[in-house]
């Protein structure tokens, strides 16, 4: 059973509310931030439609920054996509490859939203979700939260005709459900992002599991073979000392033979 | 003391190439480590300040300088250790069918090998192989991370890191048979007993004395 947000872009009114209380809640300094109004703009003067985008991370189920990331910083738990900021190296595969541009790189680590874990386990809710005056966030278990937002959408449908649920099946499904009032393009939301690139995956699956074991039994069975080959090295060494000392032995023992 | 071969010890080494394997064994060493602090969790923390993504670029210098070091510096062992570390011989081939037994310590049944033995030369151009697969992609991850596509990358990386795997794997098979070969003073002092080489060596041996009669006697 997975959670996720609600985020119904027909009532968020920009009030930036969950901007800030996203940023005290979290305690985040000046600088890093999980949610970010990015004001959108299509048409040509005069005849110009304005909108915003509500960015913040969209945890995808299939999330390309899981798979990138090699410390395991970045994981799923769920259904969201969490970092874990002190096992971050700070490598930047993730700000580099996130299909929405989320992840940021701040004090030399990533920095993104983790859906507040540490109020949603204490039984509370996200910052973001508990402070909306809009009442255009909503955070709960994942299946409820898309029938409402089908609902949300079916109720838009006779003001908004091209109104849509974004989020039910992108990137394997994500963590963050929008309710759109108009196709995606138009906030600059890709209607479908890039998957995850194969070689992410196999390096996640596949390469990095196997190094780790190829260089653990390497570096143990030489380690054991190394004693015994030593052994053996010397022993074979000792061997042929003798067998050299022992034919000079002969050989003088023979020439003592021809003088006598 | 003069590099010449006493009695009982043949000068396997001379400086230089002790020195560009000391740059060489160095910087891999840091760029192991530091390279470990950006893909694994337990060394995160080393990276994350930033101190040892400086490092990796600094020990990435020193290693690209290697063989540009060799060729300025002894053009001459630069030429021989490229020659012979792709040359392979009959002797060769028969040696890797035996290698078992000089992996288990057992010396006395190979054939007689060169200056450097089959496996020696397969580590060689394995690890100019794999030093070229990883310089190249290391170079690309430097000057042009930020206009790579995400696959682009994901491969990018995948190829260096399994470069990396590849050399680090084989230092460990180097380190074995230095511990098992008692090998380490040839890197040290540049000299090794006699005795080993005419055993491990014996075709170098055999080419060493014939090169000193040759000179001697005109």
């Amino acid at each position: 059973m997975a959670s996720a947000f609600l985020l119904d872009m027909s009532r968020c009114v920009g009030c930036e509310a969950c901007v800030v209380a996203c940023k005290v809640g979290n305690e985040l300094p000046t600088g890093r931030q999980y949610i970010e109004l990015i004001e959108q703009t299509s048409g040509t003067f005069p005849d110009l439609s304005g909108g915003f985008q509500n960015h913040r991370c969209y945890h995808c189920t299939d999330a390309t920054c899981v798979a990138v990331c090699p410390t395991g910083a970045l994981f799923k738990d769920d259904g969201l996509t969490r970092l874990n900021r002190d096992a971050c190296s700070g490598c930047g595969y993730c700000v580099q490859s996130c299909p929405y541009g989320v992840p940021k790189m701040s004090d030399g680590r990533s920095s993104k939203c983790d859906a507040c874990a540490s109020n949603v386990s204490g039984g509370g809710s996200p910052w973001c979700v508990s402070t909306c005056p809009g009442k255009a966030l909503k955070y709960g278990n994942r299946d409820e939260i898309l029938a409402e937002a089908k609902e949300r959408v079916a109720a838009l449908k006779t003001r908004h005709p091209n109104a849509q649920v974004y989020g039910e099946t992108q990137a394997g499904g994500l963590g963050l459900i929008l309710v759109l009032p108009d196709d995606p393009e138009t906030l600059n939301i890709p209607a479908d992002p890039p998957p995850t690139p194969e070689a992410a995956n196999l390096w996640k699956n596949w390469v990095q599991p196997i190094s780790m074991g190829s260089t653990a039994v390497t570096v143990v069975g030489l380690g054991v073979l190394g004693v015994i080959a030593r052994r053996n090295h010397v022993a074979e060494m000792k061997e042929i000392e003798a067998r050299q000392a022992a034919s000079i032995a002969q050989s003088g023992a023979d020439e003592g033979g021809d003088d006598a | 003391m003069p590099e010449t071969n006493s009695g009982r010890t043949i000068l396997r080494y001379r400086r230089v190439p002790r020195i560009i394997h000391a740059v060489l064994a160095t910087s891999f060493l840091l760029l192991l480590f530091t390279g470990l602090a950006l893909v694994w969790g337990p060394l995160a923390f080393i990276a994350a300040g930033g101190w040892s993504r400086y490092l990796h670029r600094i020990a990435a210098v020193a290693f690209i300088a290697v063989p540009v070091l060799y060729v300025v510096f002894d053009r001459k062992s630069a030429k021989e250790i490229l020659v012979d570390s792709f040359k392979y011989d009959a002797d060769d081939v028969a040696w890797f069918k035996k290698m078992y037994r000089y992996t288990l310590g057992r010396t006395a049944e190979m054939p007689p090998q060169g200056r450097l033995n089959a496996g020696q030369k397969l580590h060689h151009s394995a690890v100019i192989v794999f030093s070229a697969f990883i310089v190249t992609t290391g170079i690309i991850m430097w000057g042009f991370k930020s206009s790579l596509s995400a696959a682009m990358l994901a491969w990018t990386a995948m190829i260096h890191d399994l470069s990396m795997l590849s050399l680090a794997l084989l230092l460990v098979g180097h380190i074995f048979f230095t511990y098992v070969y008692q090998a380490w003073s040839s890197m040290a002092t540049g000299y090794v007993p006699k005795e080993d080489m005419e055993l491990e060596h014996k075709k170098w041996v055999e080419e060493l004395a014939q090169e000193t009669a040759d000179t001697s006697s005109p």
